[in-house]
C-alpha cells in the first residue's frame, strides 16, 4: 500500500547513533518507522475518485480497542497490532463540535464533512442559520453538498451504510431537512407536511442533481414503503410510509432499464455492475444486522466489506471519476448499548471495508480518507497485562484480578455513561461473569438508559492525491475542503452547470 | 446518534428502581438457554428452541420496562433497552425478544438488572386479547430473579 505513495524514496541516516539501546527491538522498529515516514512525498496530482469511510461514532479510543481486539482475535499481538488505515501516511485530529452544542449528534458532525460549513444539531443539509423542525427556514439554509456538486460534474455518486439510509450520516449527502428524524412522511409533523417539505427517503428518490446517485445501499426498507406493503423479508411488518407511495417503484421508473432494486445477499451476489447503472439496496427493514448477527438474518446481508469492493466495481466504469460515502452505521449504536463486543466487531468490520478498497484502487489517483462523526464515552483503564483479553477482566502482570477500592473486579473497556450504570445499589461482582459475552453490557459510572457521545477529537487518516493536507488539528469542515480541493469538484460543477443552465 | 437523552423513549413507564425479589432455590435438571440461542435466523427458531417447547425453563435477560404498572407480563431482552437508540416505536424492537407471562405479579426490576426468568416455553405466533401484543416466544406460568 504504501509502495503505491508517489516520489522519490529517501532515507534518514541513523546508523551512527552511540545508543546503548540501538538493538532493542521497539528501537529498530521504530528505525524502521522513521525510514518510511521520511520517505513518503506529496501527491499533487488530482484525486479522480474520492472515498470517505466514517465510523458512526468511532473515537480515538474506539479505534485503539478495535486495533487490540483485531489482533487478539487474529491471535497475534493485539497492542502492536496495525488497523489498514493506520497504515495511512497522513493524519490530523478533527474538532467535532457543532454550531450550538459542545457535544455533536450525528447530523451536524455528517454535515461538516460533505458540505463544509459547521451547522446544529439533528439538522441535515442546513447551515448555521437552520432551526430545528421549522420547515420554513429550511427553505432558505440549504447549503450543496459534494456528492450533489459531484452529480452535476458528471461524476458517479455513491452512499453505503450499514444504517438505515435516511438516517443522519448518509442522508448528509443527499438530503436537506430541518429534522434528522424526518426520515418518512409518517415521521414529520402535519404542519411541515403541509408547508411542503419532502422527508429525507424521497429526497433520495426525487434528487435532481445530475443523472442522480448510482447507487444507495444500506437499511431502511421502512421509509421507502407504504404501510399497506408488507415487507418482502418478514411478511408480519409493514412500510412506514402514509403517502402510499413506493419509493421502490419510483426508483425503478425513474432509471428504467438502468436501475435496480436489491433487498437480500442473493440479489446483491447477482449484480453485474457492467449493467447496473443505478442500484438501490435496502437489505433490512430498519438498520441492517450488526456484522456479528449478519449470519442469522433470514434474506442475507452483504458485510460492509462486499458492499465496499462492488461499489468500487460499478463506479469504476466512469470516467470523470467517483466520490463514495461507507459508513460503518453501527458502531454507534452498539456503544449506546454499552455493548464493546459489537463496538468493536463492526469498528473491525469497517477496517476490513477500508482494506477491500486499498486493495482494488490505486491510490495514485483515489484520495481514501476514514475517520469517524463523533466519539463515544469508551475508555480503556486499569493496568492489565500486556495480551490481557480486551473484553476480559483486567488482570496485573501476575494473572491476578485487578481490584476496584469496593474489592470487586473490573473490566478493562467501561464506558463513562450508559445503560451499564445502576441508579442505586452497589456495583455488580463481575468475578464469576463472562464479561467477553457477545450480549455482555460494561460497566458505567453515570446511569442513562443510552451511552452518550463523546466531545473529544476524532482520527481523520488519509491516503492518496492531497492527503498531506490533513496536518494537525483542524475543524471537522476542513475535511469537505480537502476532497473538493483534492478533485476539483466544486470548480467542475460550477463549470458544468454554467454551460448547461438547465441542469439543476 | 441524536445527542438528546430524552428522544425516542420507547415506553415512558416509570419503575420502581430496584425490585426486593426474594431468590429461589433453582431446580438442579431446568435447562438454561440463551435468547439469542432461540433463533436460527431472525426468522427460525433454532432446533434447541423446538425441542424444548413446553418445557420448564431458564432464560437469562433484561427487563424491558413494562407496558403498564399492573401488567402480569413483561418483555425480556437479551440486552438492556430502557430506550432503545436506534428505534422510533415498537415495530423496530429486535425480533428476538420473549414476553414472559407471569404466574403471580412480582415486583418490577429495572431495566438493566440482569434476571433469570423459569417459566414454560411456548413457540409461535400468538396475539394477546387484552392488549393485542403480539409474540413469537413465550415463557408462560413464569417467575424470575435478580441475579447481578
Amino acid at each position: 500500500m504504501l509502495g503505491l505513495l508517489s516520489g522519490c524514496a529517501t532515507s534518514v541516516d541513523s546508523s551512527k547513533t552511540a545508543a546503548v539501546q540501538a538493538q532493542d527491538s521497539y528501537y529498530a522498529a521504530a528505525q524502521a518507522t522513521l525510514q518510511r515516514i521520511a520517505a513518503q512525498r506529496p501527491n499533487t496530482g488530482r484525486a479522480k475518485n474520492v472515498i470517505l469511510f466514517v465510523g458512526d461514532g468511532m473515537g480515538v479510543s474506539t479505534v485503539t480497542a478495535a486495533r487490540m481486539f483485531e489482533g487478539q482475535m487474529r491471535g497475534v499481538d493485539g497492542e502492536s497490532n496495525v488497523l489498514a488505515y493506520e497504515a495511512f501516511p497522513y493524519l490530523a485530529l478533527s474538532k467535532t463540535y457543532a454550531h450550538d452544542a459542545q457535544v455533536a449528534d450525528s447530523a451536524p458532525t455528517a454535515v461538516a464533512m460533505t458540505t463544509g460549513v459547521k451547522t446544529s444539531n439533528d439538522l441535515i443539509g442546513l447551515d448555521q442559520r437552520g432551526k430545528l423542525e421549522d420547515c420554513e427556514t429550511s427553505k432558505t439554509t440549504h447549503v450543496t453538498t459534494l456528492w450533489q456538486m459531484a452529480e452535476q460534474a458528471g461524476l458517479a455518486t455513491g452512499v453505503i451504510t450499514t444504517a438505515r439510509l435516511t438516517h443522519a450520516t448518509p442522508s448528509a449527502t443527499y438530503a436537506h431537512s430541518a429534522s434528522r428524524d424526518w426520515e418518512s412522511d409518517a415521521d414529520m409533523p402535519p404542519e411541515a407536511l403541509s408547508q411542503g417539505c419532502p422527508d429525507i427517503a424521497r429526497q433520495l428518490i426525487e434528487s435532481n442533481y445530475g443523472d442522480g446517485f448510482e447507487l444507495a445501499w444500506g437499511g431502511g426498507r421502512e421509509r421507502f414503503l407504504p404501510a399497506e406493503t408488507a415487507d418482502p423479508e418478514d411478511p408480519s411488518k409493514t412500510g412506514k410510509r402514509k403517502d402510499g407511495r413506493d419509493l421502490t417503484k419510483e426508483w425503478l421508473e425513474r432509471f428504467g432499464d438502468g436501475g435496480a432494486y436489491i433487498w437480500n445477499a442473493e440479489q446483491f451476489k447477482a449484480l453485474d455492475p457492467a449493467k447496473a447503472k443505478h442500484v438501490l439496496g435496502l437489505f433490512n427493514q430498519s438498520h441492517m444486522q450488526y456484522e456479528t448477527d449478519r449470519a442469522k438474518d433470514s434474506a442475507g446481508e452483504p458485510s460492509l466489506a462486499e458492499m465496499t469492493t462492488a461499489a468500487i466495481d460499478m463506479l469504476s466504469s466512469d470516467a470523470d471519476g467517483y466520490l463514495l460515502m461507507v459508513e460503518g452505521g453501527r458502531v454507534d449504536h452498539a456503544s449506546h448499548e454499552s455493548n464493546a463486543y459489537r463496538t468493536l466487531t463492526d469498528a473491525v468490520a469497517l477496517n476490513e471495508a477500508v482494506k477491500a478498497a486499498v486493495a482494488k484502487v490505486s491510490t495514485d489517483d483515489t484520495l481514501i480518507i476514514v475517520t469517524a462523526d463523533h466519539s463515544h464515552t469508551l475508555t480503556i483503564s486499569g493496568y492489565p497485562k500486556r495480551g490481557n483479553p480486551l473484553l476480559g477482566l483486567a488482570r496485573g502482570v501476575d494473572g491476578e484480578l485487578l481490584m476496584g477500592d469496593d474489592g470487586k473486579p473490573y473490566t478493562t473497556i467501561g464506558f463513562a455513561n450508559g445503560p451499564g450504570g445502576l441508579k442505586e445499589g452497589a456495583r455488580a461482582d463481575l468475578t464469576d461473569v463472562d464479561t467477553t459475552d457477545p450480549d455482555f453490557i460494561q460497566q458505567s459510572l453515570v446511569p442513562l438508559a443510552s451511552e452518550t457521545h463523546g466531545g473529544e477529537d476524532l482520527g481523520i487518516y488519509a491516503i492518496g492525491p492531497w492527503a498531506h493536507l490533513f496536518q494537525g488539528t483542524v475543524e471537522q469542515n476542513y475535511i469537505f475542503h480537502v476532497m473538493d480541493h483534492a478533485s476539483k469538484i466544486g470548480a467542475r460543477a460550477a463549470a458544468a452547470t454554467a454551460a448547461a443552465p438547465k441542469t439543476n | 446518534m441524536a445527542a438528546a437523552s430524552t428522544r425516542r423513549a420507547l415506553l415512558g413507564t416509570t419503575l420502581a428502581a430496584v425490585a426486593l425479589i426474594g431468590r429461589r432455590r433453582r431446580a438442579a435438571a431446568t435447562e438454561q438457554i440463551k435468547i439469542r440461542d432461540l433463533y436460527r435466523t431472525n426468522t427460525e427458531f433454532s432446533e434447541r428452541a423446538v425441542a424444548l417447547q413446553g418445557q420448564r425453563i431458564e432464560i437469562p435477560g433484561f427487563m424491558a420496562p413494562p407496558l403498564k404498572p399492573d401488567a402480569a407480563f413483561f418483555v425480556l431482552t437479551k440486552r438492556p433497552m430502557a430506550v432503545c437508540p436506534f428505534c422510533d416505536n415498537a415495530v423496530d424492537w429486535p425480533a428476538d425478544i420473549v414476553l414472559v407471562l407471569m404466574r403471580e405479579q412480582q415486583e418490577w426490576v429495572y431495566f438493566n438488572r440482569p434476571i433469570l426468568v423459569s417459566g414454560v416455553l411456548e413457540l409461535g405466533v400468538a396475539v394477546d386479547q387484552s392488549t393485542g401484543f403480539v409474540s413469537k416466544v413465550r415463557l408462560v406460568d413464569a417467575r424470575y430473579e435478580l441475579v447481578g
